[in-house]
């Protein structure tokens, strides 16, 4: 009761200069603005990468060419992985369920006279099984046409709608223009509708044979990537995995001990660290602007108290001759800042949001998530401020002589 | 005998300024019964301010004892003071003092707030009603008249029911019509049994109480009943004949706060 007397006596004084009131909160206001912008930006992001790991399953691995070095420069990719490293993969290292060999390009794809942007996925046919991602018409690609570097075509849904709407489209021939000039593929197979496997939206993408993309398309010797898949999602699997990956690539790839691999080898989790080890380093960066601009509101609100006490003397005195104590002066004063505060971190709150909203609306890529946890901290972080920041004026305030505080003009 | 309210025996209020002492008070001795109307009154200098910092237990005297209600204050701690100063001593002040942007029941209702009373506003609003004023309960001091605001000041000197009522110079920021009604109060609070400390330099308002203490140079020049005597005597001599005119703030000139033997007529 005593304590809600004090608010309520605070926010009248606050409400006789609302705009100094706002002036001097404005290091809070954008400070907070700061932190929960930042905060939302990284939440989003955060929920984003997951969400799109979560597509790959968490027992992926993922074998990339190693990274070509001069002097320690990185000069460009080494076209290390080999075709048949996928099947080796595959067939000697016990712990791994199932690799395929992929190649990627985006490409132009042709029905007549309607064409379409689409990537080129270039694989075996085990792509379609370790992303359980299903055919709805016809077939996904096979052993048979690997080997016979088959000019057939598996279609994502969307491409297949931008080509053909709502015609069937099993057993017709496509264009796909290719570093090598444009080709055609006849359409075998449909795949269902699926959205993002990782980073690819994979509905508008179309997969052939890898061997077919690889000699006919591209003009590639080794493939970009071979994504695996461990036995289970057990740590241990996936570690022996690696393991067993590294090894069989060092001795196929003939890398004499001491020398460094001239391949990757990385499971999902890892991707999952690094990301979240490099959110951190950002996150260090966004607190402490965003700390800078606290400790800067904080500087205003102790001016704007002190600049009370001084205008409100013999109103303070007048409480003191109505029996106020020195702590009741002390409190009144401390309230009041963080109240300021709390309210400026209010502003910045919605000002944080606005920001977050507006950087999603205008970027397109950036996810945002303003929680409610974010809005809490800032809100505490504000208050925390104004009453550290109210410490000094309201002490100075409760050391008033009575008597000099009544006399004051 | 009545019972004391204030009992001020030796008291003694030193400034250190640079090197010279200033003795604003020189060892005064005054009693004060309960249910008196009493005026303390002298020049600019005189020493009635300090006294009333001191009888308002707003300040600590360097010596001597001061005992409020048979207990003596002038050794107490800033808390013990302001304990008292709240349930003791109501203040009404020249310039009313009241708290901007605040109603008036609000603003009668500081004390009660300051000693953790939980039920204010009934109180506040029978102190309101004490000085005719319930009406406007919820009219902030810039939408009240000097005179009303004066009386929103009393009903929140009255309101937490004190052994003393402190005014200093009540009306001096009033004109004399104004001043008059805010008079006719301080009598009715008097009538009622409330004891009354009036600090005034002004001759007129002070002979209105039923007891005057004249000051001079830190001690007390003279303390009397009023009668007839004391009214003739100091109708014919000029209450401040040697000294400058008080300053007085806010709209009451100075030669309004000189002429109080022009005035005896209103008496």
């Amino acid at each position: 009761m005593f304590f809600l007397r004090i608010v309520l006596m605070a926010l009248r004084s606050l409400r006789i200069h609302p705009l100094r009131t706002v002036l001097a909160t404005l290091g809070v206001i954008i400070g907070v603005a700061a932190v929960v912008s930042a905060m939302s930006i990284l939440e989003g992001t955060r929920s984003e990468v997951e969400g799109r790991f979560a597509t790959l399953g968490s027992n992926k691995l993922f074998v990339f060419p190693g990274i070509q070095r001069d002097r320690g420069r990185a000069v460009g990719n080494v076209n290390t992985l080999k075709l048949d490293d996928a099947d080796e993969i595959a067939r000697a290292c016990p712990s791994v369920a199932s690799a395929s060999p992929q190649v990627t390009s985006a490409s132009l794809v042709k029905f007549l006279s309607k064409n379409t942007q689409a990537s080129v996925l270039g694989t075996s046919e085990t792509y379609a099984d370790i992303n359980h991602y299903q055919v709805a018409e016809g077939r996904f690609i096979t052993r048979d046409d690997i080997v016979g570097e088959d000019s057939v075509v598996v279609l994502g849904w969307r491409v297949k709608r931008d080509l053909f709407g709502g015609r069937p489209a099993l057993g017709e021939v496509i264009k796909i223009s290719g570093l090598l000039g444009s080709r055609g593929f006849r359409v075998i197979g449909v795949m269902e509708k699926k959205g993002n496997i990782g980073w690819t939206d994979v509905d508008r993408q179309v997969v052939v044979p890898v061997t077919t993309a690889m000699k006919k398309l591209y003009g590639l010797d080794a493939v970009s990537m071979i994504l695996c898949e461990s036995k289970s999602a057990e740590n241990a699997d996936i570690e022996a995995a690696k393991s067993e990956i590294k090894k069989l690539l060092r001795q196929r790839h003939r890398v004499r001990p001491g020398q460094q691999d001239d391949f990757q080898v990385q499971a999902q989790g890892e991707f999952l660290k690094q990301f979240s080890q490099m959110q951190n380093i950002f996150a260090v960066v966004l607190y402490s602007i965003a700390g800078i601009s606290l400790v800067v509101g904080g500087i205003g609100i102790m001016n704007i108290m002190l600049v009370a006490v001084t205008e409100r003397t013999r109103e303070i005195g007048v409480r003191m001759a109505m029996g106020a104590r020195r702590a009741d002066v002390l409190r009144q004063f401390l309230i009041e800042a963080g109240i300021v505060s709390f309210l400026g971190g209010g502003l910045g709150v919605l000002l944080g949001w606005g920001m977050a909203q507006m950087l999603e609306q205008t970027t397109r890529i950036l996810n945002t998530s303003t929680t409610t946890q974010a809005i809490s901290w800032a809100l505490s972080m504000a208050t925390i401020t104004g009453l550290v920041s109210g410490i000094y004026p309201a002490y100075k305030a409760s050391k008033l002589d009575p008597v000099e505080a009544l006399r004051y003009e | 005998m009545r019972r004391l309210v204030i009992r001020i025996r030796g008291l003694t209020k030193h400034y250190v300024m640079g090197d010279t002492v200033v003795r604003a008070l020189d060892g005064v001795d005054v009693d004060v019964e309960e249910g008196e109307f009493l005026a303390i009154t002298g020049p600019s200098g005189s020493g009635k301010s300090t006294m009333m910092h001191l009888i308002g237990c707003l300040d600590r005297p360097t010596s001597g004892t001061y005992e409020l209600d048979g207990v003596d204050v002038s050794r107490m701690d800033d808390g013990q003071l302001a304990a008292t100063r709240n349930s003791k001593i109501g203040f009404v002040f020249q310039t009313f003092n009241l708290i901007q942007r605040t109603s008036a029941v609000d603003n009668v209702a500081v004390p009660l707030f300051y000693a953790r009373r939980t039920r204010v506003r009934e109180p506040a609003m029978k102190a309101l009603a004490r000085v005719g004023l319930a009406a406007r309960c919820d009219h902030t001091p810039s939408e009240l008249s000097g005179g009303e605001r004066q009386r929103v000041a009393i009903a929140r000197a009255i309101v937490n029911e004190p052994r003393i009522l402190l005014a200093d110079e009540p009306t001096g920021n009033l004109d004399s019509k104004t001043g008059r009604q805010i008079m006719d109060i301080f009598h009715d609070l008097h009538r009622s049994g409330v004891t009354i400390i009036l600090v005034t330099h002004e001759m007129s308002v002070a002979l209105q109480a039923r007891r005057i203490v004249r000051m001079r140079d830190g001690r007390i020049l003279d303390d009397r009943p009023v009668d007839d005597a004391l009214r003739d005597e100091l109708m014919t001599t000029s209450l401040v004949p040697d000294s400058p005119p008080e300053p007085s703030p806010g709209p009451t000139s100075e030669g309004v706060a000189r002429i109080p033997v022009a005035r005896p007529v209103r008496v």
